[in-house]
Protein backbone atom coordinates (compact mmCIF):
# COMPACT_ATOMS: atom_id res chain seq x y z
CA UNK A 1 0.00 0.00 0.00
CA UNK A 2 1.33 3.30 -1.41
CA UNK A 3 1.91 5.97 1.88
CA UNK A 4 2.69 8.93 -0.68
CA UNK A 5 0.51 9.37 -3.32
CA UNK A 6 0.75 12.84 -5.74
CA UNK A 7 -1.23 15.74 -4.10
CA UNK A 8 -3.93 16.32 -6.49
CA UNK A 9 -5.64 19.35 -4.26
CA UNK A 10 -9.63 19.54 -3.87
CA UNK A 11 -11.03 22.94 -3.18
CA UNK A 12 -13.82 23.42 -1.09
CA UNK A 13 -16.68 26.02 -1.06
CA UNK A 14 -14.52 29.33 0.16
CA UNK A 15 -11.11 28.29 -1.94
CA UNK A 16 -13.10 26.81 -5.29
CA UNK A 17 -14.98 30.09 -5.19
CA UNK A 18 -11.63 32.53 -4.75
CA UNK A 19 -10.05 30.48 -7.29
CA UNK A 20 -12.63 31.57 -9.64
CA UNK A 21 -13.04 35.06 -8.53
CA UNK A 22 -9.11 35.78 -8.86
CA UNK A 23 -9.16 33.94 -12.13
CA UNK A 24 -11.69 36.25 -13.66
CA UNK A 25 -10.37 39.02 -12.26
CA UNK A 26 -6.71 38.10 -13.80
CA UNK A 27 -8.07 37.41 -17.13
CA UNK A 28 -10.50 40.93 -16.97
CA UNK A 29 -7.39 42.87 -16.54
CA UNK A 30 -4.82 40.85 -19.11
CA UNK A 31 -7.76 41.26 -21.46
CA UNK A 32 -7.95 44.99 -20.71
CA UNK A 33 -4.60 45.42 -21.66
CA UNK A 34 -5.27 43.85 -25.00
CA UNK A 35 -4.18 40.34 -23.65
CA UNK A 36 -6.06 37.42 -25.81
CA UNK A 37 -6.44 33.78 -24.28
CA UNK A 38 -5.17 30.55 -25.81
CA UNK A 39 -5.82 27.34 -24.06
CA UNK A 40 -3.21 24.56 -25.25
CA UNK A 41 -4.02 21.25 -25.16
CA UNK A 42 -3.71 19.56 -22.05
CA UNK A 43 -1.77 16.76 -23.29
CA UNK A 44 1.52 16.72 -24.50
CA UNK A 45 2.54 15.16 -27.64
CA UNK A 46 5.82 16.08 -28.35
CA UNK A 47 9.15 15.57 -26.84
CA UNK A 48 8.43 14.96 -22.96
CA UNK A 49 10.35 17.48 -20.65
CA UNK A 50 12.11 16.66 -17.83
CA UNK A 51 9.54 16.97 -14.80
CA UNK A 52 6.64 15.92 -16.84
CA UNK A 53 4.34 13.86 -15.22
CA UNK A 54 4.41 11.16 -18.14
CA UNK A 55 2.11 8.15 -18.88
CA UNK A 56 1.22 5.87 -21.71
CA UNK A 57 -1.74 6.17 -24.40
CA UNK A 58 -2.12 2.86 -25.70
CA UNK A 59 1.42 2.46 -26.71
CA UNK A 60 2.72 6.21 -26.96
CA UNK A 61 4.08 7.77 -23.72
CA UNK A 62 2.87 11.09 -23.46
CA UNK A 63 2.67 14.18 -20.73
CA UNK A 64 0.10 16.11 -19.10
CA UNK A 65 1.16 20.06 -19.81
CA UNK A 66 3.83 20.55 -17.35
CA UNK A 67 4.49 24.23 -18.02
CA UNK A 68 2.04 26.89 -19.85
CA UNK A 69 5.32 28.86 -21.71
CA UNK A 70 6.33 25.60 -23.49
CA UNK A 71 3.30 24.31 -24.66
CA UNK A 72 2.20 28.05 -25.88
CA UNK A 73 5.23 28.35 -27.58
CA UNK A 74 4.81 25.21 -29.56
CA UNK A 75 0.88 26.28 -30.17
CA UNK A 76 2.13 29.81 -31.67
CA UNK A 77 5.22 28.51 -33.31
CA UNK A 78 3.19 25.81 -35.34
CA UNK A 79 -0.11 28.22 -36.03
CA UNK A 80 1.18 31.34 -36.71
CA UNK A 81 4.17 33.10 -39.59
CA UNK A 82 3.98 36.43 -37.61
CA UNK A 83 3.84 35.93 -33.61
CA UNK A 84 0.22 37.51 -32.30
CA UNK A 85 1.83 39.94 -29.87
CA UNK A 86 -0.15 39.76 -26.38
CA UNK A 87 -1.49 35.91 -25.07
CA UNK A 88 -3.13 34.82 -22.27
CA UNK A 89 -3.70 31.79 -20.44
CA UNK A 90 -5.51 30.45 -17.47
CA UNK A 91 -6.00 27.19 -16.05
CA UNK A 92 -3.69 23.87 -14.54
CA UNK A 93 -0.45 22.76 -15.14
CA UNK A 94 0.84 19.18 -13.48
CA UNK A 95 4.46 19.18 -12.44
CA UNK A 96 7.00 16.71 -10.62
CA UNK A 97 6.78 18.14 -7.09
CA UNK A 98 10.43 18.67 -6.07
CA UNK A 99 9.28 18.26 -1.98
CA UNK A 100 6.77 15.73 -1.07
CA UNK A 101 4.08 18.34 0.41
CA UNK A 102 3.79 20.43 -2.71
CA UNK A 103 0.65 19.76 -5.18
CA UNK A 104 0.69 17.61 -8.45
CA UNK A 105 -1.89 19.89 -9.82
CA UNK A 106 -0.71 23.88 -9.90
CA UNK A 107 -3.40 26.71 -10.83
CA UNK A 108 -1.71 29.43 -12.94
CA UNK A 109 -3.05 32.74 -14.59
CA UNK A 110 0.00 34.31 -16.81
CA UNK A 111 0.38 35.84 -20.17
CA UNK A 112 2.79 36.85 -22.93
CA UNK A 113 4.09 39.53 -25.23
CA UNK A 114 5.86 38.41 -28.21
CA UNK A 115 7.96 40.53 -30.75
CA UNK A 116 9.64 39.92 -34.04
CA UNK A 117 13.02 39.73 -33.10
CA UNK A 118 15.34 43.29 -33.12
CA UNK A 119 12.05 45.22 -32.03
CA UNK A 120 13.36 47.34 -28.84
CA UNK A 121 11.82 45.34 -26.04
CA UNK A 122 12.08 47.63 -22.92
CA UNK A 123 8.17 49.00 -23.73
CA UNK A 124 6.90 45.36 -23.38
CA UNK A 125 9.11 44.80 -20.29
CA UNK A 126 7.93 47.85 -18.61
CA UNK A 127 4.29 47.06 -19.39
CA UNK A 128 4.21 43.72 -17.98
CA UNK A 129 5.86 44.95 -14.51
CA UNK A 130 2.63 47.20 -14.80
CA UNK A 131 0.08 44.71 -14.79
CA UNK A 132 1.96 42.75 -12.15
CA UNK A 133 2.05 45.69 -9.77
CA UNK A 134 -1.82 45.90 -10.31
CA UNK A 135 -2.36 41.90 -9.34
CA UNK A 136 -2.06 42.82 -5.44
CA UNK A 137 -4.54 45.35 -5.13
CA UNK A 138 -6.85 42.60 -7.75
CA UNK A 139 -6.91 39.67 -5.35
CA UNK A 140 -6.72 41.65 -2.49
CA UNK A 141 -3.20 41.39 -0.85
CA UNK A 142 -2.68 43.93 2.03
CA UNK A 143 0.92 44.36 0.70
CA UNK A 144 3.10 43.84 -1.59
CA UNK A 145 6.88 43.07 -2.66
CA UNK A 146 8.07 43.15 -6.23
CA UNK A 147 11.58 42.23 -7.05
CA UNK A 148 13.24 43.78 -10.39
CA UNK A 149 15.84 41.57 -11.49
CA UNK A 150 18.34 40.61 -14.54
CA UNK A 151 19.28 37.39 -15.53
CA UNK A 152 22.16 38.60 -17.99
CA UNK A 153 23.95 40.17 -15.02
CA UNK A 154 25.26 36.67 -14.28
CA UNK A 155 24.71 35.39 -18.11
CA UNK A 156 26.81 37.44 -19.63
CA UNK A 157 29.84 37.80 -17.15
CA UNK A 158 29.92 33.78 -17.11
CA UNK A 159 30.00 33.58 -21.07
CA UNK A 160 32.54 36.37 -21.21
CA UNK A 161 34.62 34.17 -19.13
CA UNK A 162 33.79 31.17 -20.69
CA UNK A 163 32.61 29.66 -17.87
CA UNK A 164 29.88 26.99 -18.99
CA UNK A 165 28.40 23.47 -17.49
CA UNK A 166 29.42 22.07 -13.99
CA UNK A 167 31.72 25.03 -13.26
CA UNK A 168 28.82 27.52 -14.21
CA UNK A 169 26.12 25.44 -12.37
CA UNK A 170 28.28 25.50 -9.39
CA UNK A 171 28.55 29.26 -9.68
CA UNK A 172 25.08 29.71 -10.30
CA UNK A 173 23.87 27.48 -7.54
CA UNK A 174 25.88 29.34 -5.08
CA UNK A 175 24.65 32.28 -6.02
CA UNK A 176 21.25 30.99 -5.58
CA UNK A 177 22.05 30.14 -2.27
CA UNK A 178 23.16 33.92 -1.61
CA UNK A 179 26.70 32.48 -0.65
CA UNK A 180 29.60 34.55 -1.97
CA UNK A 181 31.94 31.99 0.15
CA UNK A 182 30.53 29.11 -1.74
CA UNK A 183 31.60 30.99 -5.26
CA UNK A 184 35.08 31.63 -4.18
CA UNK A 185 34.90 27.81 -3.01
CA UNK A 186 33.81 26.37 -7.03
CA UNK A 187 35.71 29.08 -8.64
CA UNK A 188 39.09 28.00 -6.30
CA UNK A 189 42.34 27.84 -8.77
CA UNK A 190 40.03 29.32 -12.29
CA UNK A 191 41.50 32.07 -13.77
CA UNK A 192 38.45 33.93 -13.50
CA UNK A 193 38.35 33.49 -9.74
CA UNK A 194 39.14 36.85 -8.12
CA UNK A 195 36.89 39.09 -10.91
CA UNK A 196 33.83 36.63 -10.43
CA UNK A 197 34.37 36.50 -6.90
CA UNK A 198 34.07 40.36 -6.77
CA UNK A 199 31.06 40.35 -9.30
CA UNK A 200 29.19 38.01 -6.83
CA UNK A 201 29.83 40.00 -3.85
CA UNK A 202 28.63 43.07 -5.58
CA UNK A 203 25.40 41.32 -6.82
CA UNK A 204 24.49 40.03 -2.92
CA UNK A 205 25.64 42.96 -1.67
CA UNK A 206 22.30 44.46 -1.08
CA UNK A 207 18.30 44.59 -1.43
CA UNK A 208 17.14 47.38 -0.21
CA UNK A 209 15.60 49.51 -3.71
CA UNK A 210 17.19 51.82 -6.17
CA UNK A 211 19.95 52.35 -4.58
CA UNK A 212 20.78 48.49 -4.90
CA UNK A 213 22.06 49.50 -8.56
CA UNK A 214 25.00 51.12 -7.75
CA UNK A 215 26.88 48.29 -6.04
CA UNK A 216 26.98 46.51 -9.91
CA UNK A 217 29.73 49.96 -9.97
CA UNK A 218 32.02 48.21 -7.40
CA UNK A 219 31.98 44.53 -9.97
CA UNK A 220 34.53 43.95 -12.95
CA UNK A 221 32.14 43.63 -14.77
CA UNK A 222 30.54 47.29 -14.62
CA UNK A 223 30.96 48.50 -18.48
CA UNK A 224 30.08 45.00 -19.76
CA UNK A 225 26.66 45.41 -17.87
CA UNK A 226 26.43 48.60 -18.16
CA UNK A 227 23.16 48.53 -20.69
CA UNK A 228 21.30 46.38 -18.31
CA UNK A 229 21.98 48.41 -15.67
CA UNK A 230 20.60 51.47 -17.38
CA UNK A 231 17.74 49.85 -18.82
CA UNK A 232 16.70 48.73 -15.05
CA UNK A 233 17.73 51.99 -14.18
CA UNK A 234 14.86 53.30 -16.88
CA UNK A 235 12.38 50.86 -15.23
CA UNK A 236 12.55 51.86 -11.75
CA UNK A 237 12.55 55.42 -13.11
CA UNK A 238 9.10 54.76 -14.97
CA UNK A 239 7.37 52.21 -12.31
CA UNK A 240 8.78 54.13 -8.65
CA UNK A 241 6.08 57.84 -9.87
CA UNK A 242 3.45 54.93 -10.46
CA UNK A 243 3.72 52.21 -7.38
CA UNK A 244 0.42 51.69 -5.92
CA UNK A 245 0.50 52.38 -2.16
CA UNK A 246 1.05 49.11 -0.34
CA UNK A 247 3.37 47.92 -3.25
CA UNK A 248 7.06 48.16 -1.88
CA UNK A 249 9.93 48.23 -4.89
CA UNK A 250 13.40 46.24 -4.80
CA UNK A 251 15.51 45.84 -6.85
CA UNK A 252 17.38 42.21 -6.98
CA UNK A 253 20.79 41.61 -8.32
CA UNK A 254 21.54 38.43 -7.62
CA UNK A 255 18.02 36.67 -8.61
CA UNK A 256 19.48 33.51 -10.60
CA UNK A 257 16.16 31.64 -10.32
CA UNK A 258 15.11 29.91 -13.65
CA UNK A 259 18.79 31.38 -15.23
CA UNK A 260 18.67 28.72 -18.05
CA UNK A 261 15.22 30.07 -19.17
CA UNK A 262 15.25 33.95 -18.49
CA UNK A 263 17.57 36.00 -20.57
CA UNK A 264 17.00 39.22 -19.30
CA UNK A 265 14.79 41.41 -16.75
CA UNK A 266 12.85 39.41 -14.31
CA UNK A 267 9.81 40.03 -11.74
CA UNK A 268 9.15 38.25 -8.94
CA UNK A 269 6.14 38.88 -6.92
CA UNK A 270 6.42 38.57 -2.53
CA UNK A 271 4.18 38.90 0.11
CA UNK A 272 5.56 39.67 3.22
CA UNK A 273 5.39 36.66 5.60
CA UNK A 274 4.54 34.55 2.58
CA UNK A 275 7.08 31.55 2.19
CA UNK A 276 7.26 31.27 -1.77
CA UNK A 277 6.97 34.03 -4.63
CA UNK A 278 3.39 34.20 -5.69
CA UNK A 279 4.25 35.38 -9.61
CA UNK A 280 7.34 35.23 -11.17
CA UNK A 281 8.51 36.10 -14.90
CA UNK A 282 11.01 37.66 -17.06
CA UNK A 283 12.58 37.88 -20.55
CA UNK A 284 13.19 34.75 -21.92
CA UNK A 285 14.23 35.60 -25.89
CA UNK A 286 15.49 32.17 -26.74
CA UNK A 287 12.70 30.17 -26.17
CA UNK A 288 11.23 30.96 -29.73
CA UNK A 289 14.32 30.46 -32.17
CA UNK A 290 15.07 27.56 -30.20
CA UNK A 291 11.40 26.19 -32.10
CA UNK A 292 12.54 27.87 -35.51
CA UNK A 293 10.94 31.65 -35.01
CA UNK A 294 12.71 34.89 -35.00
CA UNK A 295 10.71 36.09 -32.16
CA UNK A 296 11.55 37.39 -28.68
CA UNK A 297 9.17 37.17 -25.52
CA UNK A 298 8.98 37.71 -21.98
CA UNK A 299 6.07 37.07 -19.62
CA UNK A 300 4.82 35.92 -16.56
CA UNK A 301 2.62 33.87 -14.28
CA UNK A 302 0.71 33.95 -11.40
CA UNK A 303 0.52 31.26 -9.02
CA UNK A 304 -3.01 30.72 -8.24
CA UNK A 305 -2.31 27.49 -5.64
CA UNK A 306 0.38 29.34 -3.80
CA UNK A 307 -1.79 32.69 -3.08
CA UNK A 308 -5.12 30.10 -2.20
CA UNK A 309 -2.71 28.12 0.41
CA UNK A 310 -1.15 31.69 1.80
CA UNK A 311 -4.96 33.01 1.86
CA UNK A 312 -5.67 29.46 4.10
CA UNK A 313 -2.93 29.90 6.09
CA UNK A 314 -1.92 33.80 6.83
CA UNK A 315 -5.70 35.03 5.97
CA UNK A 316 -4.29 38.55 7.72
CA UNK A 317 -2.57 39.44 4.57
CA UNK A 318 -5.93 39.44 2.42
CA UNK A 319 -8.45 41.91 2.68
CA UNK A 320 -12.21 40.71 2.92
CA UNK A 321 -13.78 40.04 -0.37
CA UNK A 322 -16.11 42.66 -1.35
CA UNK B 1 1.12 39.66 12.23
CA UNK B 2 3.78 39.94 14.96
CA UNK B 3 4.75 36.87 15.21
CA UNK B 4 7.70 35.56 17.39
CA UNK B 5 11.37 34.89 14.93
CA UNK B 6 12.54 31.36 15.44
CA UNK B 7 16.01 30.44 14.97
CA UNK B 8 16.67 26.59 14.26
CA UNK B 9 19.91 25.76 16.89
CA UNK B 10 21.71 22.28 16.18
CA UNK B 11 21.75 19.66 18.85
CA UNK B 12 24.84 17.55 19.46
CA UNK B 13 28.62 18.48 18.61
CA UNK B 14 27.93 21.70 16.80
CA UNK B 15 25.63 22.84 19.58
CA UNK B 16 27.95 22.22 22.57
CA UNK B 17 30.21 24.37 20.44
CA UNK B 18 27.34 26.89 19.56
CA UNK B 19 25.63 27.42 22.89
CA UNK B 20 28.86 28.77 25.17
CA UNK B 21 29.74 31.27 22.15
CA UNK B 22 26.27 33.21 22.80
CA UNK B 23 26.33 33.37 26.20
CA UNK B 24 26.43 37.19 27.24
CA UNK B 25 25.17 38.13 23.73
CA UNK B 26 21.44 39.05 22.75
CA UNK B 27 20.55 35.48 22.09
CA UNK B 28 22.30 33.66 24.69
CA UNK B 29 19.77 30.71 25.35
CA UNK B 30 17.63 30.95 28.87
CA UNK B 31 19.80 28.41 30.92
CA UNK B 32 16.51 27.17 32.67
CA UNK B 33 15.01 26.41 29.08
CA UNK B 34 17.87 24.49 28.21
CA UNK B 35 18.17 22.37 31.12
CA UNK B 36 14.91 21.34 30.76
CA UNK B 37 13.42 18.77 28.27
CA UNK B 38 12.07 21.93 26.17
CA UNK B 39 12.98 22.43 22.39
CA UNK B 40 11.53 25.80 21.76
CA UNK B 41 14.28 28.11 24.02
CA UNK B 42 13.58 31.78 24.70
CA UNK B 43 16.53 33.92 24.03
CA UNK B 44 18.02 37.06 25.91
CA UNK B 45 15.83 39.24 22.95
CA UNK B 46 11.88 39.21 23.40
CA UNK B 47 10.20 37.96 20.35
CA UNK B 48 13.33 35.74 19.42
CA UNK B 49 13.48 31.74 20.16
CA UNK B 50 15.38 28.97 19.55
CA UNK B 51 14.33 25.69 18.39
CA UNK B 52 16.95 22.46 19.24
CA UNK B 53 16.97 20.33 16.43
CA UNK B 54 19.33 17.50 14.83
CA UNK B 55 21.32 18.54 12.63
CA UNK B 56 19.48 16.14 9.59
CA UNK B 57 15.99 17.94 10.42
CA UNK B 58 17.43 21.30 10.98
CA UNK B 59 17.42 21.93 7.02
CA UNK B 60 13.96 20.67 6.55
CA UNK B 61 12.49 23.52 9.19
CA UNK B 62 14.32 26.44 7.62
CA UNK B 63 13.53 25.48 4.19
CA UNK B 64 9.90 24.97 5.11
CA UNK B 65 9.57 29.00 6.75
CA UNK B 66 8.80 27.73 10.23
CA UNK B 67 12.35 28.67 11.71
CA UNK B 68 13.73 31.96 9.80
CA UNK B 69 17.09 31.66 10.42
CA UNK B 70 19.30 28.32 11.33
CA UNK B 71 22.79 26.99 11.89
CA UNK B 72 23.91 23.56 10.18
CA UNK B 73 27.31 22.19 9.23
CA UNK B 74 27.84 22.24 5.31
CA UNK B 75 27.98 18.72 5.48
CA UNK B 76 24.81 18.12 5.90
CA UNK B 77 23.59 20.95 3.98
CA UNK B 78 25.45 19.38 0.90
CA UNK B 79 23.76 16.06 1.44
CA UNK B 80 20.18 17.09 1.78
CA UNK B 81 20.25 19.92 -1.24
CA UNK B 82 17.82 21.82 0.44
CA UNK B 83 16.41 25.12 -0.71
CA UNK B 84 18.57 27.54 1.51
CA UNK B 85 19.92 30.41 1.58
CA UNK B 86 23.78 30.38 3.41
CA UNK B 87 24.36 33.65 4.07
CA UNK B 88 27.66 33.23 5.98
CA UNK B 89 30.63 30.54 7.18
CA UNK B 90 30.64 30.07 10.13
CA UNK B 91 34.21 29.13 10.52
CA UNK B 92 33.44 27.15 13.69
CA UNK B 93 32.93 22.96 13.78
CA UNK B 94 35.57 22.82 11.53
CA UNK B 95 35.74 19.63 10.40
CA UNK B 96 36.94 16.93 7.58
CA UNK B 97 34.62 14.81 5.10
CA UNK B 98 37.35 11.32 5.08
CA UNK B 99 37.58 7.67 3.82
CA UNK B 100 38.90 6.04 7.24
CA UNK B 101 39.81 2.18 6.88
CA UNK B 102 41.49 -0.02 9.21
CA UNK B 103 45.33 0.93 10.17
CA UNK B 104 47.52 -0.58 7.74
CA UNK B 105 45.37 0.02 4.45
CA UNK B 106 46.06 1.89 2.27
CA UNK B 107 44.01 4.04 -0.90
CA UNK B 108 45.56 2.35 -3.12
CA UNK B 109 44.38 -1.16 -1.50
CA UNK B 110 41.08 0.04 -1.33
CA UNK B 111 41.59 0.70 -5.09
CA UNK B 112 42.60 -2.75 -5.81
CA UNK B 113 39.64 -4.24 -4.53
CA UNK B 114 37.33 -5.79 -6.75
CA UNK B 115 34.09 -5.09 -4.95
CA UNK B 116 34.83 -1.49 -2.52
CA UNK B 117 32.22 -1.59 0.36
CA UNK B 118 31.77 1.72 2.17
CA UNK B 119 29.64 2.32 4.76
CA UNK B 120 28.21 6.12 5.63
CA UNK B 121 25.48 8.47 6.59
CA UNK B 122 27.03 10.64 3.11
CA UNK B 123 25.98 8.86 0.31
CA UNK B 124 25.85 11.72 -1.97
CA UNK B 125 29.00 13.03 -0.92
CA UNK B 126 30.69 9.75 -1.41
CA UNK B 127 28.73 8.70 -4.71
CA UNK B 128 30.40 12.33 -5.79
CA UNK B 129 33.74 11.39 -4.69
CA UNK B 130 33.65 7.86 -6.36
CA UNK B 131 32.71 9.80 -9.58
CA UNK B 132 35.54 11.95 -9.72
CA UNK B 133 38.21 9.68 -8.72
CA UNK B 134 36.56 7.08 -11.66
CA UNK B 135 35.69 4.12 -8.68
CA UNK B 136 32.36 2.20 -8.33
CA UNK B 137 31.96 1.00 -4.76
CA UNK B 138 28.96 -0.22 -2.76
CA UNK B 139 27.18 1.95 -0.15
CA UNK B 140 26.13 0.76 3.00
CA UNK B 141 23.96 3.53 4.61
CA UNK B 142 24.36 3.58 8.18
CA UNK B 143 23.19 6.63 10.64
CA UNK B 144 25.85 6.33 13.80
CA UNK B 145 28.98 4.39 14.98
CA UNK B 146 29.96 3.76 11.80
CA UNK B 147 33.50 3.03 13.02
CA UNK B 148 32.70 -0.17 13.70
CA UNK B 149 31.86 -0.61 9.87
CA UNK B 150 35.30 -1.69 8.92
CA UNK B 151 36.67 -3.56 11.99
CA UNK B 152 33.38 -5.86 11.83
CA UNK B 153 33.22 -6.16 8.54
CA UNK B 154 30.31 -4.90 7.37
CA UNK B 155 32.43 -2.52 4.93
CA UNK B 156 36.21 -2.12 3.83
CA UNK B 157 36.14 1.55 4.77
CA UNK B 158 33.94 4.50 5.75
CA UNK B 159 33.25 7.92 4.59
CA UNK B 160 32.66 9.72 7.85
CA UNK B 161 33.48 13.49 9.83
CA UNK B 162 36.08 13.50 11.26
CA UNK B 163 37.32 16.31 13.70
CA UNK B 164 40.62 15.33 15.77
CA UNK B 165 41.18 11.92 14.49
CA UNK B 166 40.73 10.53 18.50
CA UNK B 167 37.33 8.48 17.80
CA UNK B 168 39.18 6.99 14.33
CA UNK B 169 42.30 6.64 16.21
CA UNK B 170 40.19 4.22 19.61
CA UNK B 171 38.91 2.25 16.88
CA UNK B 172 42.41 1.51 14.54
CA UNK B 173 41.10 3.34 12.25
CA UNK B 174 43.20 5.99 9.98
CA UNK B 175 42.03 8.81 7.07
CA UNK B 176 43.08 7.24 3.91
CA UNK B 177 41.33 10.38 1.46
CA UNK B 178 40.00 13.39 2.49
CA UNK B 179 36.60 14.19 0.07
CA UNK B 180 35.92 17.66 1.60
CA UNK B 181 36.08 19.84 4.40
CA UNK B 182 32.87 21.31 6.60
CA UNK B 183 32.62 24.30 9.04
CA UNK B 184 29.00 25.54 10.58
CA UNK B 185 26.80 27.93 8.31
CA UNK B 186 24.15 30.77 9.03
CA UNK B 187 21.09 29.54 6.68
CA UNK B 188 17.63 31.45 5.98
CA UNK B 189 14.53 30.65 4.67
CA UNK B 190 14.67 32.35 1.00
CA UNK B 191 10.85 33.25 1.66
CA UNK B 192 11.43 34.50 5.34
CA UNK B 193 14.65 36.28 3.44
CA UNK B 194 13.40 37.51 0.34
CA UNK B 195 9.98 38.63 1.93
CA UNK B 196 10.77 40.11 5.43
CA UNK B 197 14.21 41.61 4.93
CA UNK B 198 13.58 44.04 7.30
CA UNK B 199 12.75 41.60 9.74
CA UNK B 200 15.50 38.69 8.97
CA UNK B 201 18.59 40.91 8.45
CA UNK B 202 18.70 42.60 11.62
CA UNK B 203 18.37 39.13 13.18
CA UNK B 204 21.26 37.88 10.89
CA UNK B 205 23.32 40.91 11.91
CA UNK B 206 22.59 40.24 15.21
CA UNK B 207 23.59 36.72 15.12
CA UNK B 208 26.85 37.02 12.93
CA UNK B 209 27.56 40.17 15.38
CA UNK B 210 27.27 37.82 18.72
CA UNK B 211 29.48 35.24 17.13
CA UNK B 212 31.93 37.85 16.08
CA UNK B 213 32.56 39.56 19.43
CA UNK B 214 32.69 35.76 21.47
CA UNK B 215 35.87 34.76 18.71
Amino acid sequence: MPVRTPHFPDLLFGSAARLRRWEGALMGLLADHGYRELHPSLVLREAVPEGALRFFDGDELVALRWDFTVALAGLLARSFPTPPDRVAYAGAVFRRPVQPWEAVERFEVGCERIQPEGEPAAEADVELARMLMAIPGLIGLKSAILHLGNAALVRRPLEAEGLFGELADAVVAALSRRAPHRVREALDGHPSAARLSAHAEALLSELDGPGTLSALESSPYASLLEEERSHMDRALKTLLPILPPNLELRVDLADVAGLGFYTGPTLRLWAPGAQQELAAGGRYDRLFPDLGRPWQAAGFCVRLSRLLDLAATRPDLFEEPR
Amino acid sequence: MNQTLLIAFPKGRLGDELVPKLAGTPLALDTAALKSRVLRIPTATPGVAALLLKGADLPRYVAAGVASLGIVGSDTLDEMDMDLLELADLGFGACRLSLCAKTGVTLEDLRAKPHLRLATKFPKATEAWLSREGLTAELVPLSSSAELAPLLGLADAIVDLVQTGGTLKAHGLVETAVLGRSSARLVAARGAYLSEPGRIRPLADMLLGALKAKA
